[in-house]
Order: structure tokens, then C-alpha cells, then sequence
């Protein structure tokens, strides 16, 4: 059984990192409430909005095309972290690197040069 | 890894995918940057020659060696080969089919129309030459995530947004799963290149891994079975082919079947022949051999008895297809020998006569405008051609002497007697199956060639396209003459493989 047990017992380390992530935010905010003042007041219960006063219902629709803005964003936002490394060690990585390179951002040229056309980065 | 070792590698092995890449992508641009007056009417018949293109390419490599590329990462050998050329025919004629097709917003979504077929196409194609898991996936993504779109091309069809809806959703839990059971190869084996994979797998043997082994092959097989639409993972099938355009059905019930049937091909008998069961007498693969066996068997069942129900038939073949995805099954379910040529015949003649199928029921459909089987009531005395057209079609699927179907039924079931006796249940279940299907074949028949008043009945509004006509032409071809003559392809066929 030792061969089962070793490969279950690797799973150990994803049982901790599990209760670590629960009792993390629960201890934070029992501490919180322990040693916190608790004196309510009419402003201090306010929904929070940037600082100024809340004025209409918070469930408003959103826009379909903040959507799009934003999966362009995480796109260009993932290329970022990728060229970034890349930039750093280029010396070391080489020409594979390079080519590996030119094909990514070739791809997600073509995929912004498509957003372009289809009118996602206009507001209408 | 530097220049050299990147160029020593036989890119030229993967010409056939580069072609449809690269013409996939110039199409998709072309389409960004011509004006919105501008004809697009090119798109499909530029789309059909990359893909033959792409197949005589395919066959010109025919006698070069089994390459690599890519640590192991791509594999090209006999066994890709052989699928890869019904791939490419099946999405050949699908394209020609999808020139004349007509819905709601055609016009508007022509051109993505073609080059989604081709991605979709090119995920099938990575998806029988990938020799590591990780590009199995990423072909396997990319072909579905090109077939959510294309069922979902026409926007403004409600059962057509709804039937893309349930085949995302349903796609992306199946997906899960697969990923699931494939963690649990890596968790084992440390790697995700199956040559490899397949030296650690078969030093597990004996020991208790190998009942995880055998956890990770449910999971697996789950996640497979959804891509073939097999009992119980087939629910999606009848929505997604009724919803989604004819031309996109014919593609699913025939390229993303294939291409589900490869990588079953591929990772089973990769990991699961070279590993041993617990106690260390089978291999895995025979040891699984009856959750196989059952799935085969429910497929056949259900698939027959529920498409005898079916008034619609675009439903009818979902389900029929569904059955035909059982019949598939069979050899895998006895582990026979002759496994890759009994599936390879099986799926190359279950394309020509589906997709020949198909195009007929695209032609009556539109031009009846009714998808239920009343639609092709005296269809031989209204349109000839196509009543004889589709009836050599439906006694293919039938498996009646003759025809291709016939052949390729008589090869899984001759050599799966052949391996072991015991597999006689499997091989009554499916000639069980095979009688009941002969009910909804010949009700169709019926309704073309023994319905409908000769005074009452009106000749068809519109004329046959000539894409339709030569697709019909091909695969009625191909039906009778693999059928007479099946040797014709399972030469070549042994060709490679010896």
C-alpha cells in the first residue's frame, strides 16, 4: 500500500494550503470584531461608493461592450506578463525564443486587428 | 533548444495542417478588410481547394517515415495518416455542402462560416497527431470551441441560440472531466508525453496505482464518449443537430466523431494496453474492457429504440448517429485485432453515406421548409435523382449487401467473433440494433417511394445547386463502389501499415 499511500499523502500539502485559505480571512476578521469599537451612525452605514454619496439602485445593467473592453484587457494584459520575462532573459533564451515569440504576438495582433474591424474598440 | 534543433525537425510532415492554417487565417483577414459590397461568394470554393489542397498534400507525404516534432509533441505516422484523410474528405464535402446553404443571416456570417469549419477542422487534425496530452487538449478545444460557434451561427433561430447554449455548457462539464482524469496520468506518471507515459505506466503494473490508473480511465472515457455522442453522454446530440444549420450537423455527426474516435484510439491504447491491473494478470484496457462494452451496449439500444420515435429528421439521424457511435464501439468493446481497420472502414463509409444523407435532407428541407419526415412525402415521383439518391444512402446506414455500410458492419462483427466467443452478446446486440434500425431507415423510404398522391404533389421550387450535386454524386459513388469493391480502399489502407 505504500505506493498509494505516498501519492494520497501528496495531497496533504493542497489540505493545508485549503485551511490556511479558510482560517485566513475568518481569523482576520474575528480578531476585527474582537478588538473593534462598535458605535453605528447614519454615515457610517452608507454603501460605500468612491466617496461620494450613493444616489440610485446599486443592481444597474451594465453595458454588454464593458465586457468586451475588459476580455481585451485581460488578453493584452496576459501578453504583458509574457513579454515581460521574455524581455528580461532574452539574451539567455535565444533566437527559438524570438520566433516563439513573434508567433504569440502575431496572434493576438491578428485577434486585435479583428476587434478592430468588427467595431469592438468604438463606443457607440 | 536552438536553431539547429529546430530546424532539424520535418516541418514538412506538417504541411497539410500549415496549408489549412495558414489559409483559415488569410481568409479570416481577407474578410476584416474587404468592403461590407464586397461578394463572399469566393469564400467557400477558396476554403474547398485549401482543403483538397491540404489533402493531396496529405497524400504526397504518404510514404515518408514516422517523424516527430517537437519533443514528441506532434507525431506523424501511418495511424494519422489514414484518419487525417477521412478528416479532410469529410470536411471537404462538408464545405461544399455549406456553399449553398441557407439561413436568417447568411449573408452577414458567410465567410466566418467557412474559416470556423477549417479551425475546426485543424484542431481534428492536431488532435490524431498529437503524441503528448497537452496538444490532444488543445486540439480537442479547438475543434469544440469552433463547433459552440458554428451552431450558434444562426443568431437570430432561437432553437439554433438554445441548441448552442446546451452544447457549450454540456461541452465544457465533459471538457472538465477529461482534464480531470487526465491529471490523474500526470499525477502518476510525471509527464505528458505519451511514449513516456507509456514507460511508466506499464512499471506501475502490480501495484496499487494502477487501481487509480484504472480511476483516471473513467474519467477519461467520460469525457471521450461526450465527443462521440454515446449513451449517456449523447442528450446534446438531437438539440444540437436539429438547432444547428445542416451542413454544421453533417460536420458534427461526421469530422468531430472521427476526431473523437481517433484520440479514444490514441490514449487507450497509448496508456491503458501497456498497463497492468492490480493484481498484475491483464492489462488495464481488458480489465475495462466491459464499462466499454456497457456503453456500447446502452448506445446501440437507445440510440435505435429512441430514433424509432422521432418525427423530425434532423433528430432522427442525430439519433441514428448516435447508434452508429455504439456499432464504433464494438471493436474497442471486444479489443479486436484488426481494431484499426475495423474503425478506419467504419468511420471512412459512415462519411460518405452520412454526409451524402445529409445533403439531401439540406436540399428538401430548404426547399420544403419543414424538417419533419413528412417533407419527403413522394419525394420520387416529385425529384427522382434525389429519392434514389437517398435511398442508396439509408440502406448503407442499414447495412444491406451492396453498400458500404454492409462492409464495414460485416468487418466488426467477423473480427470480433474471430477474437473471442464470448463477444457473441455485443455482436447480437448490434445486429438486434441494426434490425430495429431498419424500421426509421425504411419509414423514410417508404414515405419517398409508397406516400403521397401523384395529383396533390408539387414539384420542388428550387433547382438542385451544383455543389449539392456534386456531393451527392461523390458519396453515392463511394457508397456503391467501396461497397462492391472494398478493397479499393483498404489497400491502401494496409499500404501503410505494413
Amino acid at each position: 500500500m505504500d505506493a498509494l499511500n505516498t501519492y494520497f499523502n501528496s495531497y496533504t500539502i493542497v489540505g493545508v494550503f485549503l485551511v490556511i485559505g479558510i482560517l485566513l480571512p475568518l481569523v482576520a476578521w474575528g480578531i476585527g470584531a474582537l478588538v473593534q469599537p462598535h458605535e453605528p451612525n447614519e454615515e457610517k452605514e452608507k454603501t460605500y461608493e468612491s466617496g461620494l454619496d450613493p444616489f440610485h439602485e446599486a443592481t444597474v445593467k451594465f453595458h454588454v461592450r464593458y465586457y468586451h473592453i475588459a476580455i481585451l484587457f485581460v488578453i493584452f494584459d496576459v501578453e504583458t506578463i509574457f513579454l515581460y520575462p521574455w524581455a528580461v532573459a532574452y539574451d539567455k533564451l535565444g533566437l527559438f525564443a524570438l520566433i516563439e515569440m513573434l508567433i504569440f504576438v502575431t496572434l493576438l495582433l491578428i485577434g486585435l486587428l479583428y476587434a478592430w474591424k468588427k467595431k469592438v474598440l468604438k463606443w457607440m | 533548444m536552438d536553431l539547429q534543433t529546430l530546424l532539424s525537425f520535418h516541418w514538412d510532415t506538417m504541411m497539410p495542417e500549415f496549408i489549412i492554417l495558414i489559409s483559415a487565417t488569410v481568409l479570416s483577414l481577407i474578410d476584416l478588410f474587404i468592403g461590407r459590397s464586397f461578394s463572399r461568394k469566393f469564400f467557400g470554393w477558396a476554403s474547398f481547394i485549401a482543403v483538397v489542397a491540404a489533402l493531396v498534400s496529405l497524400i504526397s507525404l504518404s510514404d515518408h517515415g514516422v517523424t516527430t516534432i517537437l519533443n514528441n509533441s506532434y507525431v506523424f505516422d501511418s495511424f494519422s495518416i489514414v484518419f487525417k484523410a477521412i478528416l479532410l474528405i469529410g470536411t471537404a464535402l462538408v464545405i461544399l455542402m455549406a456553399i449553398s446553404d441557407k439561413f436568417e443571416n447568411i449573408e452577414e456570417v458567410k465567410s466566418e462560416y467557412f474559416y470556423l469549419l477549417m479551425t475546426g477542422l485543424l484542431g481534428a487534425m492536431f488532435m490524431s497527431s498529437s503524441g503528448d496530452l497537452i496538444t490532444l487538449f488543445i486540439g480537442l478545444e479547438l475543434l469544440s470551441i469552433s463547433s459552440y460557434i458554428l451552431v450558434a451561427i444562426r443568431k437570430e433561430n432561437s432553437k439554433s441560440n438554445e441548441a448552442a447554449m446546451k452544447y457549450i455548457i454540456n461541452g465544457s462539464i465533459a471538457s472538465a472531466i477529461l482534464l480531470f482524469g487526465l491529471s490523474y496520468i500526470y499525477g502518476l506518471t510525471g509527464s505528458t508525453d505519451l511514449a513516456a507515459v507509456q514507460q511508466i505506466v506499464s512499471t506501475l503494473s502490480g501495484t496499487e496505482l494502477s487501481g487509480l490508473l484504472g480511476l483516471s480511465f473513467l474519467f477519461i472515457i467520460v469525457g471521450f464518449t461526450f465527443k462521440i455522442a454515446a449513451a449517456p453522454f449523447h442528450m446534446w446530440a438531437p438539440d444540437v443537430y436539429q438547432g444547428a444549420s445542416t451542413p454544421v450537423a453533417a460536420f458534427l455527426s461526421v469530422v468531430s466523431k472521427s476526431a473523437g474516435f481517433i484520440i479514444i484510439i490514441r490514449v487507450l491504447l497509448n496508456i491503458y494496453a501497456g498497463a497492468y491491473s492490480p493484481d498484475g494478470q491483464l492489462p488495464l484496457l481488458i480489465n475495462m474492457q466491459n464499462y466499454i462494452f456497457t456503453i456500447s451496449a446502452i448506445t446501440i439500444i437507445l440510440g435505435n429504440a429512441v430514433a424509432l420515435m422521432q418525427t423530425n429528421i434532423k433528430r432522427m439521424f442525430a439519433y441514428s448517429s448516435v447508434a452508429h457511435a455504439g456499432y464504433i464501439l464494438v471493436p474497442l468493446a471486444a479489443v479486436s485485432p484488426l481494431l484499426f481497420e475495423n474503425i478506419w472502414f467504419y468511420l471512412l463509409a459512415y462519411t460518405v453515406t452520412n454526409i451524402g444523407a445529409f445533403a439531401v435532407i439540406q436540399y428538401v428541407v430548404s426547399d420544403e421548409n419543414n424538417e419533419n419526415i413528412e417533407a419527403f412525402r413522394g419525394l420520387y415521383k416529385r425529384k427522382r435523382s434525389m429519392a434514389i439518391a437517398l435511398l442508396f444512402f439509408l440502406i448503407s446506414l442499414a447495412g444491406i449487401p451492396g453498400t458500404v455500410g454492409f462492409i464495414a458492419k460485416l468487418q466488426i462483427i467477423a473480427s470480433a467473433l474471430a477474437n473471442n466467443p464470448i463477444n457473441i452478446t455485443i455482436v447480437v446486440i448490434m445486429i438486434l440494433g441494426t434490425l430495429v434500425s431498419y424500421f426509421y431507415y425504411f419509414r423514410v423510404i417508404a414515405e419517398m417511394f409508397f406516400k403521397g398522391d401523384r395529383l396533390e404533389l408539387q414539384p420542388p421550387k428550387n433547382e438542385i445547386p451544383f455543389n449539392l450535386i456534386v456531393v451527392i454524386g461523390v458519396c453515392v459513388a463511394a457508397t456503391i463502389v467501396l461497397g462492391l469493391m472494398p478493397n479499393l480502399a483498404l489497400d491502401n489502407f494496409y499500404k501503410l501499415f505494413s
